[in-house]
């Protein structure tokens, strides 16, 4: 397996970025995935030796901007997200695909579990059921990200 | 089944223990702690708004090409407007003005009068704000903030706290400010306050947004208070924000219990605060009531009937009796004079539209 261009890399993030821009309507703002998280944790386990957790914190760091909210917010999360994703790197790569799927899910989970959190303590309400939605539209963002970049590389059977 | 696999490593694949540089422990605390920090001064100070200013400018390229496919979609859409739907248009537009026109002649009237009767009580000109035409460009990409962008910004002399109002009534309050666009918390916020006063006894109070509920919520107010449902709530003009006599809300439930002092009053707000795509950016002039204070001169209240001398208001209500159900709103009302025949709207003159700076 070719390692992946840089270039590739931040095509894909200037993308996203331009995605989380793109004007959503109600129902759009409701189920968008977040596409920046789903695409930097992709690369964060696809390609580590281009995307650490710094250029994770920079894509949160840019998602705060274009919501207008708290700065540092979204980064922090990004960031906490990117970490649980690279500590486990070399062992996610040897999962099967439900393995991973699971394991992912839990990753935006996390990351949506946190920023639910911080806008608690910053006073906000409790939001309903469709807080969870992203979720599932992160994991089909996901699975166009594994059949357009291709599985996460693994070693090669001996 | 592992065994020999460091052998058929390519260098640029793997070892990655070894390129990481810092490991990602360190790195998630450099990066946590930077964040955290950067969450109090942005939470705490005013540094990081500048920051914040640049960026956003930076984006804004990218903002224009995400919102492109939106901007095609709605010009293909007027493009193929049909022949009949705008006839349709026309004639209703046509209609509209007859009325406006109509309440517009009222007005001119009713403002000599009204400052023919100002300048006798030695009161100050009525203020009548500026307006600048402003479109919604998205609803907000946060769900948990009742926000919305407009393409105005303080390239347009947009200031934050400015009041923003739709053709029916107060929609929110500008809060934050950029190169070319602008953010508007609505009046649902949590954050936001609104002073208002019920239209029919005049009585004052404050409006409180209720957030994702999309309801204000009026507190503090007794039991024995005189509000009905059905009560339109109306901007009082006291906070030098909002220029008075906005509509704002209509009171849609009223609860009282045994064991609280206090009333509980719903109101669902008027404007179409989350369906609209224009909306006016009003700016009220600095008021001399403000200025002429620290001179400890008597000002009068700018806004009240029931500080005017009783027999003037008398005398008010018999002119005006078959115009106006209340003679003593100095303001433009942003009615849509349709729903209400005796409101008065905004003059022309006051209104200026962004026509040239906008393609």
């Amino acid at each position: 397996m070719k390692p992946v261009k840089f270039s590739i890399f931040l095509f894909t993030m200037l993308a996203g970025l331009v995605f989380q821009l793109y004007p959503w309507s109600d129902t759009g703002v409701i189920i968008r995935p977040d596409f920046l998280l789903v695409i930097m944790i992709y690369w964060v386990l696809q390609a580590p030796y281009h995307c650490n957790i710094g250029w994770v914190w920079f894509a949160g760091l840019l998602v705060d901007l274009s919501t207008g909210s708290l700065l540092g917010q979204h980064a922090l999360t990004f960031a906490i997200t990117a970490f649980l994703g690279l500590i486990y790197q070399r062992r996610l790569v040897l999962f099967n695909r439900w393995q991973l799927y699971l394991y992912v899910i839990f990753l935006f989970g996390v990351q949506r579990g946190l920023i639910l959190l911080l806008k608690l303590f910053a006073g906000s309400e409790l939001p309903d059921w469709t807080y969870a939605l992203p979720v599932a539209s992160d994991l089909i963002l996901w699975q166009c990200m594994i059949i357009w970049f291709g599985e996460l590389t693994r070693p090669k059977k001996l | 089944m592992l065994k020999g696999i460091h052998q058929q490593l390519d260098p640029q694949e793997s070892p990655a223990f070894f390129i990481q540089g810092p490991k990602p422990f360190s790195r998630l605390m450099f990066f946590c702690t930077l964040s955290l920090v950067m969450m109090a001064v942005d939470a705490r100070f005013d540094y990081l708004s500048q920051v914040r200013q640049w960026f956003s400018t930076a984006l804004h390229p990218l903002e224009v090409l995400a919102s492109a496919p939106n901007e095609w979609g709605r010009n293909i859409n007027t493009y193929f407007t049909s022949h009949n739907q705008l006839i349709q248009d026309n004639f209703k537009l046509k209609q509209q003005s007859l009325i406006d026109n109509a309440a517009l002649q009222r007005l001119a009237t009713v403002d000599a009068e009204n400052a023919h009767l100002r300048t006798l009580l030695a009161g100050d000109a009525p203020i009548i704000p500026q307006a600048t035409l402003g479109e919604v460009l998205h609803m907000g990409r946060d769900p948990f903030s009742n926000i919305i962008t407009l393409n105005r910004g303080s390239r347009h002399h947009i200031t934050p706290g400015q009041a923003v109002v739709d053709e029916q009534g107060v929609v929110g309050q500008i809060t934050r400010v950029y190169t070319f666009t602008s953010e508007v918390t609505l009046i649902t916020d949590k954050k936001l306050s609104i002073p208002i006063q019920i239209e029919r006894n005049q009585l004052r109070a404050i409006a409180f947004g209720e957030g994702k509920r999309n309801t204000l919520d009026i507190p503090y107010l007794p039991t024995s208070v005189d509000i009905k449902v059905g009560d339109k709530l109306v901007t009082s003009g006291i906070d030098g924000v909002y220029p008075a006599g906005l509509a704002v809300a209509v009171v849609t439930q009223i609860k009282q219990s045994q064991d609280s002092p206090f009333a509980k009053i719903i109101s669902r707000p008027i404007a179409g605060v989350n369906n609209h795509k224009h909306v006016l950016i009003l700016k009220v002039p600095e008021s001399p009531a403000i200025n002429q204070s620290s001179e400890n001169r008597q000002v009068l209240p700018r806004n009240n009937a029931q500080h005017l001398d009783q027999s003037v208001v008398e005398v008010l209500q018999k002119n005006n009796a078959a115009v106006d159900p209340h003679p003593a709103t100095e303001t433009p009302v942003l009615d849509a004079p349709s729903s209400e025949p005796g409101a008065t709207t905004l003059p022309d003159s006051t209104l200026t539209p962004a026509a040239p700076e906008h393609p």
